[in-house]
């Protein structure tokens, strides 16, 4: 049955101790069903707190975005789980080009990025690369880790990290950041621990 | 008089930082390499072999040793991602190429490999360190045999590229390759184990100070 809490647990702990109290923030990105909401559960990192945007969203493109992530328990943009002392701050970028200048206000402060990919969108992967560049160009991101799921890789047609990575074009123009490119099946659980692993590696080396 | 004793104090304390960049051909055990690297030099131990595989992307890691911080890129080895290696090149301080000792079936690949970036004009005063990785295996060449193999590997291309059209190519080129292989050094090492990795940091320590190469002085390039 894949991850269970105990293996999961085991490669966090690591964390844990090392950040006691301290506020670990981690964003998860990626557009609307790549899979963040899956690998989340999937994680099963504790309690899932939802909490309501602390600047002006409109309600309804928030619901367009949570529409597409029918297992948010609220309607809301950002996700905060926390998972004893790491805090991981989800949110699902939707798409709208209306609120992107609004990202920003979530960059600074931050320990790592989760980047998804649906490996099998072949169409959006132009978008997909374009969100994560212009996102990694901001300042207040620079030298952050950044660890990218290629995620879907059970569906047939999946492209691979290989692939994926040289479509997005990191390579060389990345240099001062650690970053990987894995492929994860976030219905299967396969690839998200040992990514986990890599980033709080990476996290803590820093 | 603080920013005074403060300045001292930065003077006196500074340390300069020096990049290294960790190449060769995929499974050579780059990664296992550095993350043991890390477990050796801080505080905070790597990811242990277990959890390693193939690296698409790239890894960092810094130790610092007496005045020297020394910071590391492994960068992934597989065919598609090895022609973004020469991007590092114009930054780097030093060259750790590692080559899997054991796998004698891809030693020419890793020659071919490491013969392009033998080339490499960027790097060519750079210190460049041949690590004969995996001796914990007993099936594993030698130090000396994977010296041999190189050399070997070499005279048949050259052989090879006599008897094609490129005849008399670029005699100079040929005596600045020999100048360069006569100062090679090879280590053989086990990442997996960590012998030999302490020796290879120490190598490393001493070249990045003695061929001090002014690489973007001023930070900002």
């Amino acid at each position: 049955m894949g991850l269970s809490i105990s293996t999961l647990f085991s490669s966090l702990t690591s964390l844990v101790r090392w950040s006691k109290e301290q506020d670990v923030r981690i964003l998860m990105l990626g557009l609307d069903s790549a899979g963040k909401t899956t690998i989340l559960y999937r994680l099963q990192i504790g309690e899932v707190v939802s909490t309501i945007p602390t600047i002006g969203f409109n309600v309804e493109t928030v619901q367009v975005s949570a529409t597409n992530t029918s297992n948010y328990l609220f309607p809301a943009f950002t996700t905060l789980c926390q998972f004893k002392n790491i805090k991981f701050q989800v949110w699902d970028l939707g798409g709208q080009s209306s609120i992107r200048p609004y990202w920003r206000c979530y960059f600074p402060n931050t320990s790592a990025i989760i980047y998804v990919i649906d490996s099998a969108d072949h169409a959006r992967m132009g978008t997909s690369r374009t969100e994560l560049l212009t996102m990694l160009a901001e300042e207040e991101l620079k030298g952050v880790p950044l660890l990218v799921f290629c995620n879907k890789q059970d569906i047939e047609g999946a492209l691979k990290p290989e692939e994926i990575s040289e479509q997005l074009g990191l390579a060389g123009g990345e240099k001062t950041r650690p970053w990987s490119v894995r492929g994860s099946s976030a219905t299967k659980g396969e690839g998200l621990e040992e990514g986990l692993d890599w980033l709080v590696n990476a996290i803590q080396q820093k | 008089m603080y920013h005074l004793l403060k300045g001292l104090h930065e003077y006196l304390t500074r340390k300069e930082e020096f990049s290294v960049i960790i190449i060769g051909l995929d499974g050579a055990g780059k990664t296992t390499l550095l993350e043991k690297i890390k477990t050796l030099y801080n505080d905070i131990p790597g990811l242990t072999p277990d959890k390693i595989g193939p690296t698409v992307g790239q890894n960092t890691g810094k130790i610092t040793l007496p005045s020297t911080i020394l910071q590391f890129w492994d960068l992934g080895g597989q065919r598609g991602i090895r022609n973004i290696w020469h991007r590092y090149f114009d930054d780097c301080h030093a060259v750790v190429y590692v080559i899997d000792a054991e796998d004698r079936e891809r030693l020419s690949e890793g020659w071919e490999v490491f013969d392009s970036v033998l080339s490499a004009p960027q790097i060519l005063g750079v210190p460049l360190l041949l690590l004969a990785n995996k001796q914990d295996s007993p099936q594993s060449l030698s130090v000396d045999e994977i010296r041999h193999d190189y050399e070997d590997w070499y005279q048949r291309k050259l052989e090879s590229a006599r008897r094609t059209s490129r005849y008399g190519e670029g005699e100079n080129e040929i005596t600045a390759r020999r100048q360069r292989i006569a100062s090679l050094d090879v280590m053989g090492i086990s990442a997996l184990e960590g012998t030999g990795v302490r020796a290879a940091v120490d190598w490393l320590f001493i070249r990045v100070q003695n061929s001090r190469r002014d690489v973007g002085t001023g930070g900002t390039t």
